[in-house]
């Protein structure tokens, strides 16, 4: 599939946003977050910049973004609209979160909490897109949501610890949910990696229909260009290029924050270095899950390629 | 709207004979032609003249090699457009309502009033069917001519898909596939029509039409009778050459 420049931002940025705002439900479930303002404002400056850029990107790749709003009306079939709907419903517990927790106001944890089963809701419906078409065995599988859902997770949680480690405050349990949620991302990614290097439901066979007592292969295409289906749905890139894409991501966004992490103590450097290399570290993660993403769409084949040389799908 | 119409009062669709068809793509010229300035027009092309020629087209015809022992090798045509699926997975993830299938004959067509073009429904048909036009910003398919196969400023007999019209060889029929006394109802059962990617539970209202066997039994049975007849040796052919040389 073709990797749109701002679907991939959108989703990895959004999804950090709201990893966030999900990350600090559950640290406000069993622990008070009563931050100071300059953590407290940095965090609300991140979540609300994150999810409102990546659903702003969103609406680059349509034809007529003037229409966006046209898309809430089909939550009853579509996952995309339900996605679309339930990310704008965010933002009204979102907003009152932001507003009641600066105040500090008790109640603020309610608003947190609804705006946090509403991310979930939004990354599931995001996952569910994907994870709903047939045409794409590579993402028509159990694996697609909750690793849309593990990865904004991780990347929240891990940019609340590294803003902790900017104001030098320390958050109960943080540690731990991080470096969980991190380890658990990596895992299902290369759960995932196994699982569609031997899935396939399609073939040319079934494509042309004469496969029952024949051999069929492709002859030639309909014309010798380019066409649509081809750029959108038919992108191929090398295997060589494509395991080292996923060891970066697996470097960048798991193995690096992970050392970081631990290791912390151990380093011996000074003050300002540490909290530079915490901002370097999430940086660093957030372009592994770039690249993550970008994997998502380029290894993932379409079915229509059995109809341009593809065998097997 | 997305949701798909409860009962189809008709299924008008297309049968494509792989038998016949010769792979001229007449049926993908003429539906350019007129779908060009039609429903859907225009058809816009990028960069039409230039190194790098794109644009839209709602049938395209692929070219497959099919060996079999009995056959032999065969060279099968297979023009494909939309299949006006019954469970069409492009109606149903459409967030707009722009994209739809009619109760009353069973065409999924496309508002381009509401379409926002996200390309969503694209990605949800396995056959390749939808075509995004650039230059509107939204997405385009074949209508099965839905203003000529009503249109009743033109002859009845013209009230048919342009590709249907136009096809030299007679390999595409037209018809309400949902009528089991309709003549294209007999023509799928008595040729064993077959739908594209049964797997992927699509419902395509399009039918296709294997090649037939070839019957190879004349030609095997002459050829034995020469070759087994060993008075008919080499021997018996030069003579009758030079014979005749003479």
């Amino acid at each position: 599939m073709h990797p749109s420049k701002s679907i991939i931002f959108f989703t990895v940025m959004s999804g950090t946003g709201y990893g966030i705002i999900i990350c600090l439900s559950f640290l406000a479930l069993i622990a008070e977050i009563n931050f100071s303002y300059g953590l407290k404002l940095s965090l609300i400056l991140i979540s609300f910049l994150f999810i409102t850029l990546g659903l702003l990107s969103s609406t680059l790749h349509l034809g007529h973004p003037e229409r966006a709003w046209r898309s809430f009306s089909q939550w009853r079939s579509s996952w995309l609209s339900r996605e679309g709907l339930a990310a704008v419903l965010t933002y009204i517990p979102l907003m009152l979160f932001y507003l009641l927790w600066f105040l500090e106001m008790d109640i603020f944890k309610y608003f947190l909490y609804s705006a946090s089963i509403l991310s979930v809701i939004t990354i599931y419906c995001t996952g569910q897109m994907y994870a709903s078409l047939k045409t794409v065995p590579a993402w028509n599988n159990v694996y697609v949501t909750p690793i849309y859902l593990i990865n904004g997770l991780s990347i929240g949680s891990l940019s609340i610890y590294c803003l902790t480690r900017f104001y030098e405050y320390e958050i109960q349990h943080l540690y731990q949910f991080t470096l969980l949620s991190l380890a658990l991302c990596l895992m299902l990614k290369i759960i995932y990696w196994f699982h569609i290097r031997t899935k396939s439901t399609s073939s040319i066979n079934t494509a042309i229909g004469l496969g029952k007592d024949n051999k069929v292969s492709f002859f030639e295409g309909p014309h010798t260009g380019k066409n649509f289906l081809t750029t959108e749905m038919i992108n191929k890139i090398k295997k060589e290029k494509a395991n080292f894409l996923r060891l970066c991501f697996i470097i960048l966004s798991c193995v690096l924050p992970i050392y970081m992490i631990v290791q912390e103590a151990t380093l011996i450097i000074d003050a300002f270095i540490l909290k530079l290399s915490f901002f370097i570290t999430l940086v660093f993660a957030l372009i592994g899950m770039l690249i993550e993403r970008y994997l998502f769409f380029i290894q993932a084949k379409h079915v229509v390629s059995l109809y341009y040389g593809e065998n097997k799908v | 709207m997305t949701s798909l119409p409860e009962k189809q009062n008709k299924k008008l669709g297309l049968v494509i004979d792989l038998d016949i068809c010769v792979g001229c793509h007449a049926c993908a010229v003429n539906c350019k032609e007129w779908n060009t300035s039609g429903h859907s027009s225009p058809l816009h092309d990028i960069d039409p003249y230039g190194d790098d020629p794109t644009g839209v087209w709602f049938n395209r015809i692929h070219t497959f090699e099919v060996e079999s022992e009995i056959n032999g090798s065969k060279t099968v045509h297979f023009p494909k457009s939309c299949l006006h699926c019954s469970d069409a997975p492009c109606v149903t993830v459409c967030p707009t309502g722009a994209s739809y299938k009619r109760e009353e004959d069973g065409i999924v067509l496309v508002n381009p009033e509401t379409c926002i073009g996200c390309k969503l429904c694209s990605w949800s048909c396995p056959y390749g069917a939808r075509e995004y036009d650039e230059e509107a910003g939204i997405m385009k398919k074949c209508t099965l001519c839905v203003d000529k196969i009503y249109n009743e400023n033109i002859p009845e007999s013209d009230r048919v898909p342009a590709c249907v019209s136009t096809c030299p060889a007679g390999a595409r029929s037209f018809g309400d596939l949902g009528d089991e006394n309709s003549d294209i109802f007999k023509l799928v059962e008595e040729r064993n029509g077959y739908d594209l990617m049964p797997e992927q539970d699509c419902l395509p209202t399009n039918k296709y039409l294997p090649p037939r066997e070839k019957n190879n039994q004349f030609k095997n049975d002459a050829l034995n009778s020469i070759t087994n007849d060993n008075d008919f040796s080499f021997d018996t052919w030069k003579e009758i050459v030079e014979d005749a040389s003479k």
